[in-house]
């Protein structure tokens, strides 16, 4: 029983394995870091601090073992996060919007143009730094599961909104 | 119809709002401050004579404010019927306007409480499709006027659309006592239990709240563990709880459907479900066609032997409103099977659907769950070796493992789909059997899942994103979700009909 759609067969639907997927801008990849590394200086900080202050004498060797503990552990979200950020790739059809993500989770989302309600850029602080954005596509019901695209030229980002606009309106 | 003309001025809603409305203050008083309250009554002894009368005339200045309170939100409530737009005011002392044009109003349901029922008015709520205002409730209106607004709104919605068709004045389906006593006792009752269960532990969490307030938890501490160590003592009372229990579940089933789903009528009129029930709060729903976006046909196995089924509408809910998406989900209980086929019908959907078979989802879902649950029973055991002093705690696992391998058993044989040209329907359930239906056009975005475990086994989660939340098949072949994901999207973008 796979072959479960026979009528339309005749039709070509456009195929997703088919398409070329784009990769973000490579520039984001830094942007992820120093969000990485701002957590980690807050997280060795606070325990700098919780050790020094609050720990009795006879826990003082355990304190290493946190150290290593948390740098091991952070080591491990470089790690992940900068392969896994070639495999963040986005792709604009005719008629929809893909995103895909992930290395030991992997997801694959698409919007088709006709169910959009709204679409956002938004940029952080690095980002902006960086020149990049990020654009949200936001389709009706419960938006937190809906398509975002981050770490994307801010020029890219307005053009790809501006595609969409118009799908939308005609 | 002259009718129009009674809400083209702004005017105000029956005037015994007020008294609904000063129910409603006086009811949502008592609910934050029912445990002071009863502190206070313990004490009632202890207090002196001459504090009664202070402690009267708080209550009389407390009770008289509320009045005048209750008085300015009517008097400040106002609403009119302006170029196609609802208008309303509204606001004491922060004054909001608030206009919502008639093609956003979704639907105007009526609504009966208690004090509602009694006095003869009806609340008249105005669902809007929009995520941004609040939804607008009048809370009384005589029936005359209530049914006229909602003519003025639904009949200028109606011009663009076809003539009304002739109302058949028979019910579609009605549910008297007899049968919905039937309903409820066959709910269910795991799922009462639960219900309960929440309820109580709120309540709860409450008292442990106020007490924790006022430096009190030993006490009640205390109380607990001289309570639970004579349970602990004696078997009878174990037996006993739990024979108990079951009373308790089986009786708020009965308590809630009956109460919920009383006097249940349903009619078929243009295109929509109208329905009445409710036993102390009476409402009407009209469900549009094109508002539901999905339905879920649910049975189980005593409701399948007397040939019965529930449904569950969802309608479209705007994202960020939360506590609104319970009022969303309306259930028809009692459903015999050439009910379900004329719903099916209503909603265009074909019949040829019910002789394709059902596909199974891969067997890696079930190897999941084995795999999921030893995160909860390999520290459970960890807990019982070093936590007990005899190992007589091991003998639970012989109780919840085979019960967890039935559960797993049911879990992955009841997880299957099948898809025609124009829907999908996904089957899930344990005790309960539910089948949910879902027109490929309603989906706003689809999304495909895959852990690197499930990759190796090439097996992938599909998640349909619908206007009423997300709807998840889970573990079928990597193969058949490429189809389906492609083949919903090619649904999709060629449908030229709105999801909503």
């Amino acid at each position: 029983m796979t072959n479960l759609f026979d009528n339309n067969i005749v039709i070509t639907f456009p195929d997703i394995t088919k398409i070329d997927f784009v990769s973000i801008s490579k520039k984001y990849l830094n942007v992820i870091l120093l969000n990485i590394t701002i957590y980690f200086v807050i997280f060795i900080c606070s325990l700098f601090i919780v050790t020094t202050y609050y720990l009795q004498d006879e826990m003082m060797g355990f304190k290493y073992y946190l150290y290593a503990g948390i740098t091991i552990l952070f080591g491990f979200f470089y790690v992940v996060y900068a392969i896994g950020f070639k495999k963040r790739k986005y792709a604009v059809r005719e008629k929809d919007v893909s995103y895909k993500s992930g290395i030991l989770f992997k997801q694959t989302t698409s919007v088709p143009f006709n169910r959009v309600q709204h679409i956002e850029i938004d940029q952080g602080p690095f980002s902006r730094f960086f020149k990049l954005a990020s654009l949200s596509v936001y389709t009706a019901g419960d938006s937190s599961d809906d398509l975002k695209i981050k770490g994307i030229l801010k020029e890219d980002a307005i053009k790809i909104k501006e595609f969409i606009s118009t799908k939308i309106d005609g | 119809m002259g009718n129009t003309a009674d809400f083209s001025q702004f005017r105000k809603q029956s005037k015994k709002g007020i008294l609904v409305i000063y129910a409603n203050l006086l009811y949502k008083a008592l609910k934050t401050s029912w445990l002071v309250l009863l502190l206070v009554a313990q004490r009632f002894s202890k207090i002196q004579e001459n504090h009664f009368t202070y402690i009267y005339l708080g209550i009389a200045v407390l009770l008289v404010f509320f009045l005048i309170r209750a008085f300015l939100i009517y008097k400040n409530f106002q609403f009119k019927i302006a170029k196609e737009h609802f208008v309303l005011k509204q606001g004491i002392l922060k004054k909001s306007n608030t206009s919502i044009p008639f093609d956003r109003i979704q639907n105007i349901n009526f609504k009966q409480n208690i004090i509602q029922q009694i006095i003869n008015v009806h609340e008249v709520n105005v669902e809007t499709a929009g995520s941004t205002k609040a939804e607008i409730s009048i809370k009384a209106l005589s029936f005359k006027d209530a049914k006229a607004l909602k003519n003025a709104v639904t009949i200028s919605q109606k011009k663009e659309n076809k003539v009304e068709e002739i109302i058949s004045e028979k019910p579609f389906l009605k549910i008297n006592f007899p049968a919905l006593l039937k309903v409820s006792l066959t709910e269910n009752h795991f799922h009462s239990l639960l219900l309960l269960f929440a309820v109580l532990i709120t309540f709860f969490q409450q008292i442990t709240d106020l007490f924790d307030g006022l430096g009190k938890k030993e006490v009640l501490d205390n109380y607990i563990s001289e309570n639970t160590s004579a349970l602990q003592s004696s078997v009878i009372l174990i037996v006993g709880l739990l024979i108990l229990l079951t009373v308790i579940a089986v009786l708020s089933s009965v308590v809630r459907v009956v109460f919920k789903h009383f006097n249940l009528t349903v009619y078929i009129k243009n295109n929509a479900l109208e329905i009445y029930q409710g036993l102390t709060t009476k409402k009407t729903v009209i469900l549009k066609k094109n508002k539901i976006q999905h339905i879920t046909i649910s049975t189980n196995p005593i409701k399948k032997i007397l040939g019965i089924s529930f449904i569950t509408f969802k309608q479209a809910i705007s994202g960020k409103v939360k506590k609104k998406q319970l009022d969303k989900i309306i259930r028809i209980v009692g459903c015999k099977a050439n009910q379900v086929n004329q719903i099916k019908e209503l909603l265009d959907f074909s019949a040829q659907i019910d002789a394709i078979p059902f596909q199974k989802s891969n067997i890696y879902l079930k190897y999941r769950n084995y795999i999921r649950s030893l995160l909860f029973f390999v520290p459970l055991n960890i807990l019982f070796y070093f936590g007990m002093e005899d190992y007589n705690a091991f003998w639970v696992n012989a109780i919840i493992i085979p019960v967890y391998i039935i559960v797993t058993h049911f879990f992955y044989k009841k997880r299957v789909f099948k898809c025609t040209e124009d829907i999908m329907v996904i089957g899930s359930g344990i005790l309960e059997t539910h089948q949910t239906y879902l027109p490929f056009y309603k989906v706003q975005n689809i999304k495909l899942k895959q852990t690197i475990f499930q990759e190796r086994k090439g097996v992938a989660d599909l998640v349909f994103q619908t206007a009423s939340g997300k709807l998840k098949l889970p573990c079928i072949s990597i193969e058949k979700a490429m189809h389906i994901y492609n083949y919903t999207l090619f649904k999709v973008e060629s449908s030229t009909k709105s999801w909503m």
